[in-house]
């Protein structure tokens, strides 16, 4: 053991404090993404042309909006918001200082993969429920979101996952978390073990939450 | 008129893009008389739907107004516009019934923000599957159904609220002719039952000959024919009209096929050949022995075809003639005297129709 990991062996309360780490920052972050993602997607399909609440100011507003928010690299984006983390948060370092770029990098992306979701659903079904006397509000909840559910939770699963990935780019400009580790440990002293044990923490957290997003989308599809 | 349920006055529907204008419907007026079976019936692109949707103003027109159950839609505003809705029911060709929910809370959906207890709500939604004949799938999803079942489903659905109107826009075009057939039955059985008002869209004349009592034909936007179906079937005025009723009757097809018949080109002097249309009793007549009883022309029948049309007997025949030029004039009259429609058709004109084809 000792020979295998010579280093990590040292450090197994800075493995679990980075894991804990990454773990809170990618959650909280894609609870507030995932929020703020999920307004944008139904917005953007609703006011899109022939939508419930057709707007096409509204739309190409959000639409431009989010389509910049995309194109900047995660990295830049890190440096330009600083001045808005630092008002918000008081620093730009630590866990909590890393959400407000996390965020602002993923709710983008989300919206994106939330409107794709419901774009799937069918026109005429939507159609239906206005025929019936559905309100906007009703439609969104009891068509959008319901029909759209396996699909909009595939979607947040592929979110989460890019998030654990940020976090650790986040990391490596003292975010903390895994990336820390594997970065300003393993990388800048040459302790291969860590980088490679920080690796292998990631990968068993992105499996576990693909396992849990198929479960979970299995579960509401129900054909 | 106090008794029509929808009134559609000067309706004009025109889709803007961004280089040109298309006219969908153009200064139609509709009136549709409250508990009647209403068949719109026309070609692909004809502005069936467009047209239909005008009635929920699923569809807003560009010009004219919309009256349904005494109420000008067009004045009310977002949240009375929905309550209007809820008393005209739709249907449509894909059923478009929402996937994520079983057949029972497909049914109930119209009756979720409505003030009413979730028992009541499930009893309700439950006399409705009752009716439609699917009482024991009311814990299936959608995608365990046929097609027509899902429709079933659909018509339970658009019920719930107990519409005055149920507009069906091609709602057995995905489906064979049997099940079309049992769809139509059941919509003729909730009309008769429960004296809702069917607003029937379709480009088969099958389905008007079926269920409706009134028609209106429609091409480019505009109604360019309408009546009772059975006078508007016997005699159509404009040729898609005549094309529709054609086609139903097979008499398009067997026109067809004679044409391609060597025989019929060699008709002489003494021949004629002749589509014969009769309503009501002469059908049961039996005219054509009369023919060679007292005329002594024969008749040599190479098609026949009897519908029934809104509860009247309508039938077809295609037949040659033989006779003396004399007889032949005396046996046309003896035919249009009891009511039969005589149409000459000329061997040449077979073949130039065929050479279209
Ligand atoms: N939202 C729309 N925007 C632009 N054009 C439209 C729109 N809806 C329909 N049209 C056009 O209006 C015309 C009439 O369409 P409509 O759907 O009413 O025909 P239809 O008679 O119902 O045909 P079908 O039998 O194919 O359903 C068509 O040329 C169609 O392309
Ligand atoms: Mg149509």
């Amino acid at each position: 053991m000792i020979n295998l990991l010579p280093n990590v062996i040292h450090m197994k309360d800075q493995f679990i404090t980075a894991t804990w780490e990454t773990i809170y920052m990618t959650f909280l972050s894609a609870i507030i993404a995932g929020v703020i993602g999920l307004a944008l997607g139904v917005l953007l399909v609703v006011s899109q042309k022939h939508g419930i609440l057709e707007d096409s100011i509204i739309y190409s507003f959000t639409d431009k909006t989010v389509n910049v928010l995309r194109s900047i690299p995660f990295i830049i984006l890190l440096a330009v918001i600083a001045p808005l983390t630092n008002y918000i948060v008081g620093t730009t370092i630590g866990t909590t200082a890393a959400l407000v770029p996390l965020i602002f990098g993923i709710f983008p992306f989300y919206a994106r993969q939330v409107q794709n979701a419901l774009l799937e659903i069918d026109p005429g079904v939507v159609e239906a429920a206005q025929s019936m006397g559905s309100s906007p509000i009703g439609i969104i909840f009891s068509v959008y979101l319901r029909e759209g559910l396996p699909d909009i939770i595939r979607a947040s699963t592929f979110t989460v996952i890019s998030l654990v990935s940020l976090t650790t780019v986040a990391g490596a400009i003292g975010a903390g978390g895994l990336g820390d580790v594997a970065i300003s440990i393993g990388y800048a002293r040459f302790e291969g073990d860590v980088t490679v044990v920080a690796m292998l923490i990631i990968l068993v957290l992105i499996f576990a939450i693909q396992i849990i997003g198929d479960r979970l989308a299995k579960h509401f599809e129900q054909f | 008129m106090a008794d029509s349920i929808i009134q559609l006055k000067d309706i004009s529907v025109i889709f803007k893009d961004e280089q040109k204008e298309l006219t969908a419907v153009k200064d139609v007026n509709l009136e549709i008389e409250k508990g009647d079976i209403y068949g719109v019936i026309g070609y692909s692109g004809a502005g069936k739907s467009t047209l239909v949707r005008v009635i929920n103003l699923l569809q807003k027109p560009t010009k004219g107004t919309v009256q349904v159950n005494q109420q000008q839609l067009l004045d009310l505003d977002e949240s009375k516009l929905r309550q209007a809705r809820k008393k005209i029911g739709m249907i449509f060709q894909h059923f478009n019934l929402m996937k994520s929910r079983t057949v029972l809370n497909n049914v109930e959906y119209p009756l979720l923000r409505e003030s009413i207890s979730k028992s009541d709500r499930q009893d309700k939604a439950r006399k409705l599957l009752e009716l439609v004949g699917l009482a024991e799938f009311e814990n299936a999803y959608p995608d365990q159904l046929s097609g027509g079942q899902k429709q079933r489903v659909a018509i339970a659905r658009a019920l719930a609220n107990d519409p005055e109107v149920l507009i069906s826009d091609e709602a057995t075009s995905a489906l064979d002719p049997k099940t079309t057939m049992s769809i139509l039955k059941l919509l003729k059985h909730l009309n008769q039952q429960l004296g809702v008002t069917i607003v029937l869209i379709t480009h088969e004349m099958q389905a008007i000959k079926t269920i409706c009592h009134n028609v209106a034909v429609m091409e480019k936007g505009q109604i360019i024919e309408r009546g009772p179906v059975a006078s508007v079937f016997t005699e159509p005025q404009q040729p898609l009209t005549k094309d529709f009723v054609d086609t139903s009757t097979n008499v398009k097809e067997a026109l067809a096929r004679i044409g391609n018949d060597p025989q019929i080109s060699k008709l002489d002097e003494n021949q004629r050949l002749i589509t014969l249309s009769f309503v009501g009793q002469s059908s049961k007549q039996s005219l054509i022995s009369e023919l060679a009883r007292k005329l002594n022309v024969d008749a040599n029948i190479l098609f026949a075809n009897v519908d029934q049309i809104d509860g009247i007997s309508v039938g077809t025949m295609i037949a040659i003639l033989t006779g003396t030029p004399d007889t032949l004039k005396q046996a046309v009259s003896l035919l249009t005297e009891n009511g039969v429609k005589i149409t000459e058709v000329k061997s040449s004109a077979l073949k130039e129709d065929v050479a279209n084809d």
